[in-house]
């Protein structure tokens, strides 16, 4: 048994000395990862797996974007790697996968990342690491924030959003309900972490000084409860005849067909994530009465604009690219857009960063949008971004349900925006 | 069974082997070698309560959250030394053992599983609930940077010294006294063993390593902890890691800790249609075959070959 | 020295027994009842709040009834169970899809669970069930891990829809609306627990899984095929628990993986209250479990939806300190 243990001990001394020469001999670094002049190779996280993966339509069509591209020549000759990594929306696996993907992929950028628990989890290495983590799926007011000013203890430069924030879009609906239904008893029903309470809080907002009167009762509750019959029921003693629901999608599905149930027939509004076409028709399916329902978008609808040119090109990409979106995208998947609309900003992003674009001239790029018009964005809404405001979307159309079972939203009124 | 030590010169090999490990690997091998010595130190905890005390818990995750949520709470609000708020978890979470251990008296088998897991599912929700000052579902950024480096070495010492720790425990009359309790707590107790004492005492030790395990787990995102991180299915990777390591043997914790860390990456790797999903497929398949082949785990596995060779030897005391 | 049951050999003893133990839960039982009675008469919020717990309770208690019976045959506690229940709803969803209509899809589900359930425990849970707890324990987290991955990957994890089995009708009583699905799932947990028992009490398999699952080496000397008592008991549980997700998928009005999940935890803790051997216990401890809950959401605002969980967690570790028989269970002693 010693002997045995001598003998191990010289191999391993062995190994070790070969291993540190190995070592030293490696390891040439690349300026530039992840570009080279034939492709670009970016990554980004997503919960393939686990209890957020009903989002995973949007990398699927962010890749389909990419194959449209480059089949048609890639950005200036170089075509898009994209790596899609699962995280199952847990931030300690999220870590270190983005690690991966800078350490070992040697990606040019993290895009499209989705989560705000997973982003606020890597941004602090990537930005340290000058590591763009940009267009991320969330609607966390963070990705605006942070480029000037110090967020968690240093600014954040190299990270930012895309879609309107949350706050925004709550203070939209209390912007509408004030002017337009200054008696409303508002009960609300939120997700008790930061999403919802993020929603409400811009609810609050938005209907300013009445805020205390109108909302007459809030439910908060849990993921791990699939079933709100009991908040609603709250809300429903309360008096309440505004519901305004700040949920994911199944809850929100839950609560509308909840609220029909018990017999309580308020002026509904859910939030945009859950707004999706396909989760109304499973409410309606469920005896939930959606007519009158509102809520807000900001991308373009196949099912009500199919003659816009974005569409038409969404049309043409997901039939010869994202074939196994097709049947969600036909009913009506919002998030099938969402995923264009990002891959469309990446490349316009690459296209204005050079001709042989760096990770700052991407930045740049991002942070310099003026009016541009985003074919896949509801016609009339522009992306802006200066030094000050890092939203690239900001604008919002409001949109009414109607046509029961078989329905779609129809918009209504004028642009808002959610601007601070 | 006692702990049995090996070799000096194989622990002397393995040692070296650490110490230059980290050069042999990239940042993120390291990386990954630190996530093994985090869930050996977690398996080492919960093998001394499960393995030698005799009592079950599913309920090791919390624990975890505990140490992991006291070191992120630390850093962002005083900037303390990480290796000090991993200290201050042992301290922490040993307290939180004996808590938990006191009710635990009063429950057994089945029941002290289900009472365990009642609370690998109610800790994170916590969080949830005192979003101010836990941080909510936004967890709380302590914007600690850990290079791989120190987290390998940190990790790995911390692993070395926890384990050299609980050798001397189990070795000495508290081991003796869990081990007398997991055979039958009836003779231990007419044997003079104080049931309550040194029950709620292995459940401190093995809450307060659990601990360790988690600061480090913190460390290793960034110093990010966020209830996601400390779900259920965390509870049951360390049950799972700890059966697949079996009892009494060094080298079993090593494996459990291999298993439940490497295997994750390696089940991802596995070409898989649709492979996505293939990485549960491939890692829940895995855990079933192991128990299946070896349901005294790994130093089970060790023992019947050891068995086979050594001759039997008369009044030998296990 | 092995630790030995009370024995309680006659009929007659047994029957005092029971009722020795009845009597404080009965009453129990019946002065919760007209407590919800008065309260339901009193205010109508209170009324919808019982009624949605009642509803909510008979998930639970669908899911416990299978946990019991896995338990009381094997004393193990099937951590997969929820997500086999989740699987073999899936199937029917795809039997839909292929055609058939709901009822018949429902009762061809119901076979598939028992070959399904029968299968797992021939092939993963005989090899290790006598060589230690523990490692049937882990076997059931590998299989929670390996459906849940094997249902996502064969389905996706987008939501579905299935139809209805008992319609969207709701009846308002006194302004108090009551769902006729909710109705049928009462029905279907209550049911399920009288064709138990009479499986128990009347059938020779009955009686041979009670006799298998109480002393099995006792059983087997009088040539009762203990290992397959066994497996029938596992696919018996795989049934009720298609039963279960059967009777969840409506609850939530879509069908994802997670489905059965948070059913799961408080399935757990209604099972214990009820008491983890009593087949009643497990749907009227869900029940209690739904209206408790419920109603202290209503009226306990300390308790805010984060703790609701952590709550329900709290009544079962209070029940397993003072009473861990739970409320049906009969206290064995240990005799040395």
């Amino acid at each position: 048994m010693r002997s045995k243990g001598r003998m191990l001990g010289a191999l391993v001394a062995a190994l070790a000395v070969a291993g540190v020469a190995v070592s030293a001999a490696a390891g040439a670094h690349r300026a530039d990862p992840g570009i080279t002049k034939t492709s670009i190779t970016i990554g980004g996280t997503f919960p393939l797996t686990g209890p957020a993966s009903l989002y995973k339509t949007i990398p699927a069509a962010e890749a389909a974007y990419f194959a449209y591209v480059n089949a048609h020549g890639g950005v200036n000759g170089r075509k898009i790697n994209f790596k899609i990594l699962d995280d199952g929306y847990d931030p300690s696996k999220t870590v270190p996968l983005a690690q991966q993907l800078v350490e070992q992929d040697h990606v040019f950028a993290v895009m499209g990342s989705l989560g705000t628990a997973p982003g606020l989890a890597t941004w602090g290495y990537l930005n340290s690491h000058k590591v763009p983590q940009v267009l991320l799926a969330t609607g966390d007011s963070y990705w605006g924030f942070c480029v000037r000013k110090a967020c968690a203890g240093a600014t954040k430069p190299w990270t930012s959003g895309w879609q309107p924030d949350y706050p925004g879009e709550g203070k939209i609906y209390g912007r509408y309900i004030l002017a337009n239904m200054p008696n409303a008893k508002i009960g609300v029903l939120y997700q008790n972490d930061a999403y919802g309470k993020n929603y409400f809080a811009g609810l609050r907002a938005g209907l300013g000084k009445q805020a205390k009167n109108m909302v007459v009762d809030a439910e908060s509750y849990d993921v791990t409860n699939p079933s709100l019959t009991q908040q609603i029921l709250a809300l429903k003693s309360k008096g309440a005849d505004t519901f305004a629901i700040f949920a994911t999608p199944s809850p929100t599905i839950t609560a509308l067909v909840t609220a029909t149930k018990v017999g309580w027939n308020p002026t509904t509004f859910v939030n945009n994530v859950s707004a999706n076409r396909l989760f109304l028709l499973a409410a309606a399916a469920n005896g939930a009465n959606v007519d009158g329902v509102i809520s807000s978008v900001y991308t373009a609808s196949q099912t009500t604009q199919k003659s816009l040119p974005g569409i038409k090109l969404a049309n043409s990409i997901i039939a010869t690219y994202g074939s196994a979106l097709q049947a969600n995208y036909a009913q009506g998947d919002g998030n099938v857009v969402y995923g264009l609309g990002v891959g469309w900003t990446f490349v316009w992003a690459l296209q204005h960063a050079g001709k042989n674009p760096t990770r700052a001239s991407l930045m740049k790029a991002l942070h310099s949008m003026k009016n541009v018009k985003n074919p896949f964005v509801y016609p009339g809404i522009l992306m802006n971004t200066s030094a000050k405001d890092n939203f690239p979307i900001e604008q919002e159309i409001l949109v009414k349900w109607s046509g029961g079972k078989a329905g779609d939203w129809h918009p209504f009124g004028k642009l808002y925006s959610g601007v601070r | 069974m006692r702990p049995r030590l090996p070799a000096l010169g194989t622990i002397a090999a393995a040692a070296v082997v650490l110490a230059l490990l980290p050069f042999q690997l990239s940042g993120y091998h390291q990386a990954l070698a630190a996530q093994v010595g985090i869930y050996f130190v977690a398996i080492l905890g919960l093998n001394i309560l499960t393995g030698y005390s005799g009592q079950i818990s599913i309920g090791h995750g919390a624990f975890m959250a505990i140490g992991g949520y006291t070191t992120a709470i630390m850093s962002r609000d005083h900037h303390t030394n990480l290796i000090l708020t991993m200290l201050m978890a042992f301290g922490v979470c040993f307290v939180f053992g004996l808590l938990v251990g006191l009710p635990a008296l009063r429950l057994s088998g089945v029941y002290l599983a289900l009472a365990t897991f009642a609370l690998a599912v109610s800790v994170p929700q916590l969080p949830l609930k005192f979003s101010k000052f836990l941080g909510g579902s936004n967890g709380i950024q302590s914007h600690t940077v850990v290079s791989h480096q120190r987290l390998y070495a940190t990790a790995w010492a911390a692993a070395a010294l926890l384990f050299v720790l609980a050798w001397l425990i189990l070795r000495g009359r508290t081991g003796r006294a869990f081990r007398a309790i997991r055979d039958s707590e009836v003779a231990a107790s007419s044997s003079g063993v104080t049931l309550p004492v040194y029950k709620t005492l292995a459940f401190g030790i093995s809450a307060a390593f659990a601990g360790v395990a988690g600061s480090l787990y913190v460390m290793a995102t960034n110093g990010f902890a966020q209830p996601n991180e400390f779900g259920v299915i965390l509870s049951l990777q360390i049950l799972v890691g700890a059966a697949v390591a079996g009892l009494g043997s060094l080298w079993g914790v090593l494996v459990g800790a291999l298993f439940i860390g490497l295997l994750p990456t390696v089940s991802k790797d596995v070409p898989l249609v649709g492979s996505a999903h293939g990485q549960d497929v491939v890692f829940g398949l895995i855990v079933v075959l192991v128990m299946l082949l070896l349901p005294t785990g790994f130093a089970g596995f060790l023992a019947r070959g050891a068995r086979a060779r050594i001759r039997p030897q008369p009044g030998r005391a296990s | 020295m092995e630790t030995v049951e009370t024995p309680q050999p006659t009929l007659a003893a047994r029957g005092r027994a029971l009722r020795g133990v009845l009597r404080p839960v009965s009453v129990v039982l019946v002065g919760a009842a007209v407590f919800l009675a008065v309260g339901s008469l009193q205010s109508e919020i209170f009324a919808q709040q019982t009624v949605a717990g009642l509803a909510q309770g008979a998930v639970y208690g669908s899911l416990a009834l299978a946990l019991v019976l896995i338990y009381r045959a094997t004393e193990v506690i099937n951590f997969a169970q929820g997500e086999l229940a989740m699987a073999t709803t899936y199937v029917a969803y795809q039997l839909i899809a292929w055609g058939l209509s709901y009822w018949e899809a429902f009762f061809a589900t119901l076979a598939i669970a028992f070959v399904l359930g029968v299968a797992i425990q021939l092939l993963v849970i005989r090899p290790v069930q006598h060589k230690s707890v523990i490692a049937v324990v882990i076997v059931t987290v590998g299989l929670f891990i390996l459906i849940d991955g094997l249902v996502t990957w064969k389905w996706g994890a987008d939501i579905k829809f299935m139809p209805a089995p008992f319609g969207q009708t709701v009846y308002h009583l006194g302004g108090v609306a009551i769902a006729r699905q909710d109705i049928g799932t009462l029905l279907v947990s209550i049911l399920s627990v009288i064709l138990l028992w009479l499986l128990f009490q009347f059938t020779k398999v009955g009686l041979g899984m009670r006799a298998a699952a109480l002393r099995p080496a006792a059983a087997a000397l009088v040539g009762v095929r203990v290992d397959r008592m066994l497996a029938v008991g596992w696919g018996l549980a795989a049934v009720l628990g298609a039963v279960a997700g059967l009777m969840t998928e409506p609850s939530q009005y879509v069908l994802q993986p997670t489905l059965m999940q948070p059913i799961l935890l408080y399935a757990f803790a209604a099972a214990v209250l009820g008491g983890l051997e009593s087949p009643a216990g497990a749907v009227v401890g869900g029940l209690v479990l739904g209206v408790f809950l419920n109603l202290v959401g209503q009226y306990v605002h300390a308790i805010t939806s984060e703790l609701r969980l952590p709550f329900a967690f709290a009544v079962l570790l209070v029940v397993l300190l003072i009473k861990p028989a739970g409320l049906f269970g009969r206290r064995t002693v240990r005799k040395v």
